[in-house]
């Protein structure tokens, strides 16, 4: 059982002045934040100015969320997402010529999509305990077999495939919904 | 690599644990590796700690009504307009907030946020105005002010607008226990006392 407290709880207590609720806010989404600012804005400059934006307008915005309407991590993608197209609108140009062909990179809805999913799975690895955090991302993303994972670490094999296993599990607890 | 059979395997699974970890890996794989946080992100950007906390005696918590007030305001504009904050025109980069001081008036609202001291004695301030009608006058501009008993006392910086939203730095070296509130006045281009008060807190 989870016993975390949910993300609609710390933006109500940030809406009454509650530092150690923004802060822990900030703690669970400053990661998918930028993640989601560096897929849109492609510069990690102005990503980083992307975030400090954010939570800046999360902080001010707090007052206006709605636990009736729904989940605290909608809300925080609305803010964030604003916050970041207002950016990116910011240094928008209108290109010299039409090209002639579509585009192969995803469309507008794809890249919500996308953008939605990277940002729910992102804020629940902060959720897992550092040790299984670091042998997802070592199996995932860095390209290592289980095995080197295993000799990376100094850690028995079974140990990894277990630390693997127990890490999806909680990833599927704490995304829930979003598996359905 | 990102095979489920070489990073998980299926020994020992039942079909339904099987399956449920099978969509957990494929939205790690399609989610793709998070972010490194730089270093000037790894600490919330407004998480004051007690002693950092600027002061302003008459801006008790109970105005945090009005903070939340002036906030749903905003984000009512800003839904309305399309965009939450900012038009990005003028809005400069990031700024070390530690206090944020809502004000309004009439359809306008503004933050005002405060960072802390710097080592000479300086605040940094950073206002961000919604709202404000732009100057009809081209040598007309708005001012920044630091009240005592609801009167401007002192000047704290002139600003346009030009934009539905517009965001300046300013700095001032006042005590502000010394104040107890900001306005915002109206100035023409010949005046020399402050005008009229267009923003409160």
């Amino acid at each position: 059982m989870r016993l975390v407290t949910s993300d609609g709880e710390l933006i109500q207590r940030a809406a009454t002045g509650d530092h150690s609720a923004f802060e822990d806010l900030y703690h669970r989404y400053a990661r998918p934040v930028f993640g989601l600012a560096l897929r849109r804005l492609g510069d990690r400059g102005r990503a980083e100015d992307a975030v400090q934006e954010t939570f800046a307008s999360i902080w001010r915005s707090a007052a206006s969320y709605r636990p009736e309407r729904g989940p605290g991590a909608p809300w925080l993608y609305a803010v964030a997402r604003n916050a970041i197209v207002d950016r990116a609108r910011s240094r928008t140009e209108i290109p010299a010529d039409i090209p002639d062909e579509a585009a192969a990179d995803p469309g507008p809805s794809d890249r919500a999509e996308q953008g939605w999913v990277a940002w729910r799975v992102h804020r629940a690895l902060e959720e897992l305990p550092e040790r299984e955090r670091e042998v997802l991302a070592l199996a995932y993303w860095s390209g290592l077999s289980q095995s080197e994972v295993a000799e990376f670490l100094s850690i028995p094999l079974g140990t990894v495939k277990t630390r693997t296993r127990a890490a999806l599990a909680k990833l599927s607890d704490i995304l829930g919904d979003e598996l359905q | 690599m990102s095979n489920f059979d070489d990073i998980v395997g299926r020994e020992g699974l039942s079909a339904d644990e099987e399956a449920r970890l099978r969509r957990v890996h494929d939205l790690l794989v399609q989610a793709g590796p998070p972010p490194d946080l730089p270093p000037g992100l790894e600490r919330p950007p407004t998480a004051p700690t007690e002693a950092e906390i600027v002061q302003f005696p008459l801006l008790p918590r109970r105005r945090w009504t009005l903070a939340a007030v002036a906030a749903i305001a905003l984000v009512l504009l800003a839904f309305g307009g399309g965009y939450l904050v900012g038009h990005g025109k003028t809005k400069p980069t990031s700024f070390a907030t530690k206090r944020v001081v809502p004000m309004h008036g009439g359809n306008a609202v503004a933050f005002l946020r405060v960072a802390s001291k710097d080592s000479a004695g300086n605040w940094p301030m950073e206002l961000e105005v919604n709202n404000l009608p732009t100057q009809s006058n081209r040598r007309a501009y708005y001012e920044l002010w630091l009240t005592r008993n609801g009167k401007p006392a002192a000047p704290c910086g002139t600003f346009r607008v030009n934009a539905r939203t517009t965001t300046v730095r300013l700095s001032v070296p006042y005590d502000f226990k010394r104040f107890n509130g900001w306005v915002v006045t109206r100035q023409g281009a010949n005046d020399l006392e402050a005008g009229p008060v267009v923003l409160s807190t």
